[in-house]
């Protein structure tokens, strides 16, 4: 590891001379590189060094210091652990070439890092705000920006009853309203240019006109914000000829609430429960990168038997997940509820399991840092064992058999959004998206993390990337989960689920740390900077069913409506973590 | 003409729309049911004793929600689609025989409205003019999604028509007229669903595209249109469009019974004439036990394979089928009929699977 | 004037003024709905004249065919539905004169027609008209060239609209 790191140091400090600099802050790794080189950089490591896969996009407000930076994480799509390059910008104004034309899964992520830092992508197509609406002011993930009722920098926060006396936090607001406006707003004559520039980047698709010489029209339909079928509050802008979908574009932010400025207030451990409402059909894969990201930084090993009860947790999370999932998939085809129903029935049976080991059924909240909160209750043990080795086998075989070969479900899933191996990689998709697409990629396998080199299991793979088979995909990776679940109760060991003593303030070392972990949708990372202080100074998700998306205009042109929500529906979005 | 046959001709048809609107009620408690119990679920059981009141609540929910009319809709016809939608639907029954003919108070009744000589014209006719309320509907809201299922409906419909109304051929090729009562009659010796296997099967898959059910449900598709062609309305005027489509439902369940399993006929019916509606309703019963059930496990089509089956697939089917029924009836071998149309349907399903299947995969990373 | 003249009377004044309104209609949607009502009208005239058949037919093709391909092609254009222009053209004297040309002369050749004074006779209870009609369109001795020729006429115009609607790839 060490030598393959020492010539990647070398081959890019010889190919660039004076652009790429080692990160030598204690506790950070990777390079820092000038803007200017950014591009010529990143196409360099895509094209020569095989870091074709850019995962994680983001920015880190240094104020102290005076300035930005934006974080970029690159993988190899054959497996390995993370290049990182950091470029260094000025507060004012900082401006940083965009990767959209080399790696088009830059581009929903850019356009959140200008929403949330304020930081300019020359060259973007598209650079607008993606989860705040346009009459906000600044960039919230600033440093230096307040919200209207804002109280303190960091949690816990001082007492509101001193001396006996209630202060009320009204009485605190900055701003004497609710609302901030941007200078020269003014509510009552504001028109939304959201709409328009939405609206615009598909009105440039009148392409039949001049081919055919027939005039022909396309129509533009709004899909959600309320709309049945969109999983949540997610809009899609689509332009449609007839019924054949010519241009689509995501509109989200309508379930944002800045969920990384409120974990910077936070302290380490109150962020472990706020995990949970990402992705909150699987909390307990989310409370999993995020011990992860901040162990790394405490520099702990969590116990053995935690480790196993972690993994035994993360999979049936994967399980009951996709279960959901293809309950609601085949809601989405059309299915009256009846698959869905019966998929419930199993995932509630897991559901069973979490609220007796976690005390909550969705809302977890097990994990912390060296190990999870409690061990298993008395009895649960027997309970997991006869759903890993009889009850989930059983049935996952017998929803295989109802509906894998259906006709209608053949007819609606095969050949309907196709998306290339080589795309899928290019837009950084990630989970069974991208395994759908035979890309064989897994972070379980790919740069395991925990105890998966232990476990014998397969990374599922699907080599036609259409609606079928992220379908298909779903029943192997249950299968998959099923083994481990299996091995890891036959392997547990006894022993204490925390390593060390409890404790309520972690003491966190200044540094950075990617943590990720492959959830049911993908890979979900963690991007926690620490300062030393008791709440973390940067503390970012790369949030699978959000980057995703970014291919979702890719997937759904040439087909038709009712495929968009097939194709919508295979993603398998949350609008809790899209919109974070 | 006496006055006693005008008043026997309106209680014949009051009974008739009353008798539907109450099976409509009826209709929707059944749906829910028995989707509740294919789901393992319990379905309504708070309204009365097993949640027979529902019904009852959910007319007085209905009655009592704001009528919401869209401030660009077309305001005339926003009215009046509903209402078209619903006229076809109770009056096509009218010519359809329930049973026999009874003695009742010392009177001659027969359990029937009308015996009109064009009977099965007449249905398509009626069947032709539903598709109004909803390409009225979804035009007049001036909304996307309900101009969209509009469109969709209004195609959808005129498409399967074409099957449904060959699918007729064949019972009246074998009972020599157009007359219901006289198809019944000629099947006195063996239900025509013997005869007409394939025909039967077009007709109802024609019958489930016609009234909108699942999988042919594209108007109203929820994941798509939201709700299609009535997003945009409310109250009462929503529940006449869904009145519409359960009364529908009965409608072409009857007709099918009709026209292929042997109508208000069944055992004892000779003897006792008054069992010929129960029959006729048991045969209906079973009928739309069938369509739910195909509505809770299938899901739905895409749109335009929809189309594609309905020209490509069912239109030349239904035509060979009265291909087949015409050779078999000039040669008077009726055996011959079901040999022959179900050796062509065989052959259809295995051509269009094999080329099916060679077009699906075809590409591979 | 027995009932079914009462009946004529309320249909025949029903349908003229729906013909009237659908050249006057600015809604083309409208004016369609006012086109199907003028069918309807028709359809009830069959039926009065005991020509069941017709009645239905009128209603099958007409109504549930034709004019609701009308409406498609109406909603798929949907900016056109709406006309802004002038209600009238400057020709519009000319078309009045010719239709009231067009009425005398129709007037006079019926007022003239022997068939007024006559009463017809009344349909045998024997006869199927229905079969009559069938027979007559295939019978050699009855239209069969004129139904054939009919029917080779509507094939060469499907087969012109699949051309016409053919996408080369």
């Amino acid at each position: 590891m060490t030598q393959q790191l020492t010539t990647i140091t070398e081959t890019l400090v010889e190919r660039f001379p004076g652009a790429v600099l080692k990160d030598e802050r204690p506790g950070y790794e990777g390079y820092l590189v000038s803007a200017e080189n950014l591009p010529e950089i990143a196409q360099f490591l895509r094209d020569q060094m095989g870091y074709d896969y850019l995962s994680s996009v983001t920015g880190v407000d240094y104020l102290p210091e005076g300035k930005m930076e934006t974080v970029y994480h690159f993988f190899r799509s054959t497996g390995g652990s993370a290049l990182e390059l950091k470029v260094s910008l000025p507060r004012e104004n900082p401006v940083v070439p965009s990767l959209v034309s080399i790696f088009p899964g830059a581009e929903l992520q850019e356009r959140e890092t200008y929403d949330l830092l304020g930081i300019i992508f020359d060259g973007h197509p598209d650079l607008r705000r993606i989860l705040l609406w346009d009459g906000f002011d600044g960039h919230p993930l600033r440093k230096d920006w307040q919200e209207p009722y804002y109280e303190e920098e960091a949690k816990p926060f001082k007492s509101r009853w001193p001396e006996g006396r209630a202060i009320r936090v009204e009485e605190k607001n900055i701003f004497k309203k609710n609302v901030k406006y941007p200078a020269g707003f003014d509510p009552e004559t504001f028109t939304p240019e959201g709409d328009t520039s939405l609206f615009a980047s598909l009105d440039k698709l009148k392409r039949h006109d001049e081919e055919s010489g027939m005039k022909s029209d396309h129509i533009i339909i709004n899909f959600g914000p309320q709309h049945t079928s969109t999983h949540g509050v997610f809009r899609m802008a689509a332009a449609v000829e007839g019924e054949t979908i010519i241009g689509l574009k995501p509109a989200m932010g309508y379930l944002h609430r800045n969920h990384e400025k409120i974990a910077e207030r936070n302290t380490y451990l109150m962020n472990m429960p706020y995990t949970d409402r990402l992705d909150y059909l699987s909390p307990l894969s989310n409370n999993f990168g995020y011990a992860i990201a901040v162990e790394k930084l405490m520099g702990i090993q969590p116990a053995e038997r935690a480790e196993y009860l972690r993994v035994i947790m993360a999979e049936f999370t994967r399980i009951s997940n996709h279960l959901f999932l293809i309950g609601s998939l085949l809601n989405d085809l059309g299915a009256y509820f009846t698959p869905m129903l019966y998929a419930l029935e199993e995932r509630e049976l897991i559901l069973d399991v979490f609220e007796a080991v976690t005390g909550s059924r969705m809302m977890c909240n097990y994990f912390r840092f060296g190990g999870v909160a409690r061990d298993l209750p008395e009895g649960q043990l027997q309970k997991i064992k006869d759903l890993a080795f009889d009850r989930l086998p059983r049935k996952i075989d017998e929803m295989d058999r109802f509906l894998t070969e259906s006709e209608i479900i053949r007819a609606r899933g095969v050949g309907v959004g196709v998306l290339t191996p080589e795309e899928a990689i290019a837009y950084s998709t990630c989970g069974p998206v991208l395994r759908a697409s035979g890309v064989p990629y897994d972070v379980r396998r790919a740069d395991p993390y925990s105890i998966y080199e232990r476990f014998d299991f397969d990374v599922a793979v699907r080599y036609h990337g259409d609606v079928y088979d992220r379908f298909l995909l779903r029943f192997d990776e249950i299968r998959q989960s099923i083994r481990i679940i299996q091995q890891a109760v036959r392997d547990m060991p006894e022993g204490p689920v925390q390593s060390g003593k409890p404790q309520y303030q972690a003491k966190v070392p200044a540094g950075e740390a990617y943590g990720r972990v492959e959830g049911p949708k993908g890979e979900l990372g963690y991007y926690v900077v620490s300062n030393g202080k008791p709440n973390p100074w940067r503390y970012h998700v790369r949030a699978p069913s959000f980057i995703n998306l970014t291919a979702l205009e890719k997937l759904c042109v040439g087909n038709k409506v009712a495929d968009v929500f097939a194709i919508l529906g295979s993603i398998d979005i949350v609008l809790g973590e899209t919109d974070r | 003409m006496t006055t006693g046959s005008v008043w026997e001709w309106i209680i014949k048809s009051v009974v008739i729309v009353f008798g539907l609107l109450t099976g409509f009620a009826y209709l929707t408690l059944l749906e829910r049911k028995v989707l509740a119990k294919i789901q393992v679920r319990i379905g309504p059981n708070r309204a009365g004793p097993m949640g027979l009141f529902q019904p009852l609540a959910d007319a007085i929910k209905l009655i009592f929600k704001e009528e919401i009319i869209p401030s660009r809709a077309d305001k005339i016809i926003f009215v009046l689609a509903p209402i078209i939608t619903v006229i076809p639907a109770l009056i096509i029954l009218g010519v359809l025989p329930f049973g026999g003919i009874i003695t009742l108070f010392g009177r001659q009744i027969s359990l029937s409205l009308a015996d009109l000589n064009v009977g099965v014209l007449y249905i398509t006719a009626i069947a032709s003019i539903s598709i109004y309320g909803i390409v009225l509907a979804g035009w007049s809201s001036n909304n996307k999604y309900a101009m969209l299922g509009g469109i969709r409906s209004s195609a959808q419909m005129i498409s399967y028509e074409l099957a449904l109304g060959l699918s007729f051929i064949g019972p009246i090729l074998l009972s020599g007229s157009m007359s219901l009562h006289d198809i019944v009659a000629a099947q006195k010796p063996l239900w025509f669903v013997v005869y007409q296997p394939v025909g039967a099967l077009i007709f109802w898959i024609a019958t489930l595209a016609e009234v909108n059910r699942a999988p042919f449900d594209m108007p109203e598709a929820e994941q798509e249109l939201t709700a299609g062609y009535h997003t945009e309305y409310s109250g009462m005027k929503f529940a006449l469009f869904f009145m519409a489509e359960y009364i529908k439902m009965i409608a072409v369940s009857a007709i099918a019974a009709t026209l292929f399993f042997g109508g208000y006929r069944f055992v004892l019916e000779d003897q006792y004439p008054i069992l010929g509606p129960v029959w006729l309703l048991g045969k209906v019963i079973v009928l739309l036990f069938g369509m739910i059930w195909v509505r809770a496990t299938l899901p739905r089509i895409r749109y335009d394979r929809l189309m594609a089956f309905g020209w490509k697939f069912l239109f030349p089917l239904a035509l060979a089928n009265v291909f087949f029924t015409a050779i078999g009836i000039v040669l008077e071998k009726l055996w011959l009929i079901p040999l022959l149309t179900i050796a062509v349907f065989l052959g259809a399903v295995v051509m269009v699977g094999i080329s099916e299947t060679r077009r699906w995969r075809s590409h591979v990373f | 004037m027995t009932p079914l003249q009462i009946i004529f009377i309320i249909v025949a004044v029903i349908t003229l003024f729906a013909a009237i309104k659908v050249v006057s209609s600015r809604n083309l949607v409208h004016a369609a709905l006012w086109l199907i009502l003028v069918l309807f009208g028709i359809a009830v005239f069959f039926v009065i004249l005991s020509a069941g058949f017709f009645a239905a037919a009128q209603v099958v093709i007409y109504i549930g065919a034709i004019a609701i391909l009308m409406i498609f092609t109406i909603m798929l254009t949907r900016r056109v539905a709406r006309d802004s222009g002038a209600q009238h053209n400057s020709n519009w004297w000319a078309a009045a004169v010719l239709s009231l040309l067009l009425f005398t002369g129709l007037s006079w050749i019926l007022s003239r027609w022997q068939g007024f004074q006559s009463t017809a006779q009344p349909m045998l209870e024997s006869a199927d008209p229905l079969r009559q009609l069938g027979e007559g369109l295939v019978a050699p001795g009855g239209y069969l060239i004129p139904f054939e020729v009919a029917s080779i006429l509507l094939v060469a115009a499907l087969i012109g609209a699949i051309t016409v609607a053919w996408e080369r790839k």
